[in-house]
């Protein structure tokens, strides 16, 4: 086994963590004031699905069903990506897209600080877990000698980091560029079978009726002298919280089907988008699609040379 | 697309719209709701159907489109049963306006909500829009339409669930509780959209005044019966009819503010922050300059200052989204904004502000916010327990505070399982038994049946505290506060006592608080239901024993005699002094009516027999 | 917890998304046609109950439900839990767009399993529900934490470090998703019984 092994003194390894830790607080912070506006309320607001409808820019216009076709096929060759520059590039073409629809930088930024919990622990954990392969450039601290921090495991997750906030960058262009409906509308043109979104359109719409409903209750709770903390008691009241809540919410359901049928749904939501395609949305079709591809077969002929 | 113009109308066979032969309806879980009910509902009909929670009246109108299948009897649509092709038909000429205007609005932004009914109804897209955008106009919504419903405030939320009905240009409108939480003014322009509305109608409500304004005919549902059917006038005007069926608002009537005597010894009112010096005026709550402003960026609190002392009775009015509901959850401690917040002395910092719930109680606007334990003593428990007493004393406050808010004996009970009053007080319940000095009540009659709010009213009065009033109804301010403020744009633009606010001309254009229908609505009915005793000699039917010399036998015979009777008559002016009042009244026909007689047996009798 | 995207490889994402769809809709062949829109309500409030924090010592972990979902729905569980996590995803960026597939999977199977554990064993008594939410609220973590665990493990060697650390992190949560689960089928047992006998199933023994 031939592994370039660098060893450093352990005031290193101090130094590292006491970065480490600071950009993990940092993350959780960013974390917890992310958690904060969903939970602490009662100003917590969720985030809306869809943008408005008179907007305009190259996203706005691109047909909903091209445009959905080629986000998400374009997301899955960024996942296949195997080479850490070939992520970047990913990256960086996401990071381009975002401008290129005029959309504001919060929402993005805000999906990918969610994610960073996540995303820090395999940071941390990869380096040391990862298996040692021939050819694994290690780093051995003084004194630590059966812990080796592996660089190609740190390099294996910084490509999950990279392709994970692609991802998350090309969200905010897939879906705040058309109003909600209609871009389920464009997914039922693609093939999908016309009940998915209509399902998720109404899931969508009481989700925030549900959450107004769970923030004024629990504003109720701290009316009356609620404080979270993990005792026994307490989870009876959370228990006795989310209880209430399905029970108002499944009482809701029923209304709800009245009130639908009332105005006579009878099986289908009446779709009221129409969607014409011309060149322009062939064109940026293909052009992410074809970009895609390439960074895919640039990823895998370096792998193979490798 | 082949999409056609709007179906035809279903055609009417026969006279009646709607004809219920012997219906009956019970529920899976075995309640009786309807029980041999037989009704017919004419076309061009506004029909109010009233009574008590329970009565039957959602299950009645839950039939009336088909949404609940007749279990046995019959029932008729234009002389035709609800089978599958007609029900689909006729459903789409019949709008249901649901109480809760979010079950209703299912879609995600308000132009494809009331673009829903027109596309089943078969328009093409076109002219679906057209009138969605006239329907959206009509309620004043038109430039809210690609908002999704759940960033509209509650009354605008009702107004596009109608304008999603009158979309469809519906035959009839079924309306279950349209007013329930409406503000005056959203009530008042609900009412003009309706009186505007051609078809026929049919209402449940327990907002009399209201159904007084629109409808000709009252149907009184009690236990699944028709108890009464006849006009709403005859119905607002027998006392007696109403109170039978929990209808009775006529305690409303009675004119008066708190006695004066029960006034604190300390004057309200801003103008005496600077007594402060003085040790026993140190009030309860001060706000200094407070502002508070949402996430998003608008002020719902500017620079509002604002004493309250302790034992004072506080009425707070102002339009919707004036701030009333922003100024109550800072003082609970909710939320903080800036400037100088104290509390019986204590400035309230960030930390301290969730220590409010010691001194401040609230009572939510709506209960089912605030109730959400499995049986009433947990519910009522709940706090005492929170706030860490002892076994012995949690139980004995929950149940004083159960007996305070009349709801003894329900230690068992399943809060969901009660009526809207019982949960009110309930709420209210589990709030006292965390002994607050100062109560906050957020509009405590919002959707209580007239019985509800009597007794709350009842209890409220007979309650020990700092008292602060959120609510848009006039009479619980008058009968329960001494000191009025009005809210305007977050600010504080007037602090009167509540009698001087009364005799304020200028409140409805300042802040468009506009009480004027109520009023007149009101002192209508007051008139008809004008109801004394007096006596004078009237001829009338009667059966009596009686005798003819020797003979001595009974049967209706007419006379005229003087009695005492009591009967509901009008008065032209009511300005108070009985004395005034001429209290002739048309004969009452042949009418027999009942009355004590005495000595009329030997009262000489010279008729014919 | 849910898997990122970029974990797993492509065929294993592609392969886990059609097992899901196909689950899901076998899932919603189980559900009654016309109940379906009532289905979608109920996934909203479940994504909602998902969105209480419960403090776990220095942090707070939010509920994730799976065995009580299962619980309450049986079959039409993991069309729910689909369209939860598809509005999770679309909404917060927590599971990824192309782990989808894998987050139903580990969310979906226990609770269809808990489903069925609990519509066997629930009995008529309030205790003995309790008993047997509870068991069922723990169980679905623990099958979800095992799950989770696979699916990295099959990501390649390199995670199975990864994948050990998971499955012990799952641990307190267990322990809170149980207590949690038997509160809240106390509740509803005593509240509104009907909810815990999988409301909107298709009864094949129906006439």
């Amino acid at each position: 086994m031939t592994n370039p092994i660098l060893q450093l003194p352990w005031p290193v390894l101090v130094l590292l963590l006491g970065l480490l830790v600071a950009c993990l607080w940092l993350a959780l912070v960013a974390a917890r004031r992310m958690a904060g506006a969903v939970e602490s309320g009662p100003d917590g607001m969720l985030p809306l699905l869809g943008g408005a409808a008179a907007q305009r820019s190259p996203l706005h216009d691109w047909d909903p069903r091209f445009k959905i076709a080629a986000i998400l096929a374009f997301a899955f060759l960024v996942v296949s990506l195997r080479q850490p520059p070939l992520v970047a590039a990913a990256l960086a073409v996401a990071l381009m897209i975002i401008p290129l629809g005029r959309l504001p930088w919060s929402r993005p930024l805000r999906r990918i600080a969610a994610m960073n919990g996540f995303l820090a622990m395999f940071l941390v954990v990869m380096p040391l877990t990862a298996v040692v392969r021939p050819g694994d450039a290690l780093i051995v601290f003084g004194g630590l000698e059966s812990w080796p921090f592996n660089l190609r495991g740190l390099l294996l997750a910084l490509t999950i980091v990279g392709k994970a906030w692609c991802v998350a960058l090309l969200m905010e262009p897939l879906l705040a560029t058309a109003p909600l409906g209609a871009t389920l509308e464009g997914l039922a043109r693609l093939g999908v079978p016309r009940r998915v979104g209509e399902l998720l359109l109404i899931a969508h719409r009481y989700i925030h009726v549900f959450f107004d409903e769970q923030q004024r209750m629990r504003s109720g709770m701290v009316a009356r002298a609620f404080r979270p903390d993990h005792r026994l008691d307490r989870m009876r009241d959370y228990g006795n919280f989310v209880g209430m809540l399905l029970v108002r919410s499944y009482e809701r359901t029923h209304r709800v089907f009245e009130a639908m049928q009332a105005r006579g749904y009878a099986g289908a939501m009446p779709g009221h988008y129409r969607f014409t395609a011309n060149a322009a949305d062939w064109l940026k079709t293909i052009l992410l699609l074809a970009f895609g591809v390439g960074l895919l077969l640039a990823d895998r002929l370096a792998g193979g040379g490798a | 697309m082949h999409r056609l113009a709007r179906q035809q109308p279903l055609r009417q066979q026969g006279e009646t719209l709607f004809s219920l032969r012997d219906v009956s309806y019970s529920y899976p879980q075995g309640r009786q709701a309807l029980s041999g009910l037989s009704l017919d509902i004419m076309p061009g009909d506004r029909v109010a159907i009233v009574g008590q929670n329970g009565a039957g009246k959602s299950t009645l109108l839950r039939h009336l489109n088909g949404l609940l299948p007749v279990q046995s009897g019959e029932l008729t649509y234009k002389g035709a049963g609800f089978d599958a092709e007609h029900l689909r038909r006729a459903r789409l000429e019949i709008g249901l306006l649901f109480q809760d205007p979010d079950d209703q609005l299912f879609c995600n932004s308000v132009g494809e909500d009331v673009l829903f009914g027109p596309l089943n109804q078969g328009l093409e897209l076109e002219e679906a829009r057209l009138h969605a955008d006239a329907a959206l106009g009509a309620v004043g919504l038109l430039d809210k339409k690609q908002r999704p419903p759940h960033r509209l405030s509650y009354g605008q939320r009702k107004r596009a669930a109608l304008a999603g009905l009158l979309a469809m240009a519906p035959e009839v409108l079924l309306l279950d509780e349209p007013t329930a939480n409406l503000d005056p003014q959203q009530e008042e322009l609900l009412l003009q959209r309706l009186k505007e509305y051609d078809g026929t109608l049919v209402i449940i409500t327990h907002n009399l005044l209201f159904a007084y304004e629109l409808c000709e005919r009252a149907i009184v549902l009690d236990r699944g019966h028709i108890h009464h059917d006849y006009t709403l006038r005859e119905l607002v005007s027998q006392r007696s009819a109403l109170r039978e069926h929990g209808l009775d608002f006529s305690f409303r009537f009675v004119e008066q503010a708190l006695p004066e005597d029960r006034l604190p010894a300390v004057p309200p009112g801003a103008q005496d922050v600077g007594r402060d010096s003085t040790p026993a005026a140190q009030p309860i709550i001060e706000l200094a300059d407070y502002a508070y402003r949402y996430p998003d960026g608008t002020a719902a609190l500017n620079g509002l200052s604002l004493t309250v002392h302790a034992g004072e009775k506080v009425a707070i009015v102002g339009e919707n989204g004036a701030g009333k509901t922003t100024l109550v959850s800072c003082l609970m401690g909710l939320r903080r904004g800036r400037g100088l917040y104290r509390l019986a002395g204590e400035s309230v910092t960030e930390k301290s502000r969730k220590e409010n719930c010691r001194t401040v109680g609230l009572v939510f606007q709506d209960s089912a916010d605030q109730l959400f334990c499995p049986s009433c003593f947990e519910e009522v428990a709940f706090g005492p327990r929170q706030q860490g007493l002892t076994k012995d004393e949690i139980a004995a406050r929950t149940a004083a505070a159960l007996r305070q808010a009349g709801l003894a004996g329900y230690e068992e009970r399943v809060p969901l399982h009660l009526s809207g009053g019982e949960r009110k007080r309930l709420a209210l319940a589990a709030v006292l038994a965390m002994r607050p000095d100062i109560l906050i009540l957020d509009e405590p009659t919002a959707g209580l049946d007239p019985d509800g709010e009597e007794r709350l009213l009842e209890i409220i009065r007979n309650l020990d505290v700092t008292l602060i009033l959120v609510s848009h109804d006039l009479f619980f301010v008058r009968q329960l506060t001494n000191r009025t403020i009005v809210l305007h744009e977050g600010q504080l633009v007037q602090d009167y006592g509540t009698e001087a606010f009364f005799a304020d001309a200028n409140l409805t254009s300042l802040n468009q608080l506009d009480f004027t229908y109520r009023n007149r609505c009101g002192l209508e009915i007051m008139q008809l239901q004008h109801e004394h005793e007096h006596t004078h000699r009237h001829r009338h039917l009667h059966e009596h024993e009686h005798r003819h010399g020797e003979l001595e036998h009974s049967h209706p015979h007419e006379h005229v005699h003087e009695h005492g009777h009591s009967y509901t008559h009008t008065h032209h002016s009511h300005d108070g002094d009985e004395a005034e009042h001429t209290h002739g009244h048309l004969p009452r026909g042949d009418k027999v009516h009942d009355h004590e007689h005495p000595g009329h047996k030997d009262e000489p009798h010279d008729h014919e027999h | 917890m849910h898997i990122s995207d970029g974990v797993m490889p492509t065929s294993l994402a592609l392969g886990s998304g059609a097992v899901s769809l196909a689950v899901a809709a076998w899932s919603s062949r189980a559900t009654r046609a016309e109940d379906l829109p009532k289905v979608a309500v109920v996934a909203a409030a479940f994504f909602v109950a998902a969105t209480v924090h419960v403090p776990l010592g220095p942090t707070s972990v939010h509920l994730l439900l799976p065995g009580l979902v299962g619980a309450l729905l049986g079959p039409s569980a993991f069309l729910a839990i689909a369209l939860g996590l598809v509005l999770q995803s679309l909404m917060f960026q927590f599971g990824g767009l192309t782990a989808l597939g894998g987050n139903a999977l580990l969310m979906g199977l226990p609770a269809l399993a808990c489903g069925l554990l609990f519509q066997l064993f629930r009995g008529g008594g309030a205790k003995r529900q309790m008993l047997v939410g509870g068991l069922c609220g723990g169980l679905g973590i623990v099958g979800s934490a095992i799950i989770l665990a696979l699916l990295l493990a099959f990501s390649g060697e390199d995670f199975l470090g990864v994948a050990r650390l998971a499955l012990a992190a799952h641990l307190p949560v267990v322990v809170i998703e149980t207590l949690i689960a038997a509160f809240i089928v106390r509740f509803l047992h005593k509240v509104k019984p009907e909810m815990l006998e999988a409301p909107f199933t298709l009864k094949r023994d129906r006439p």
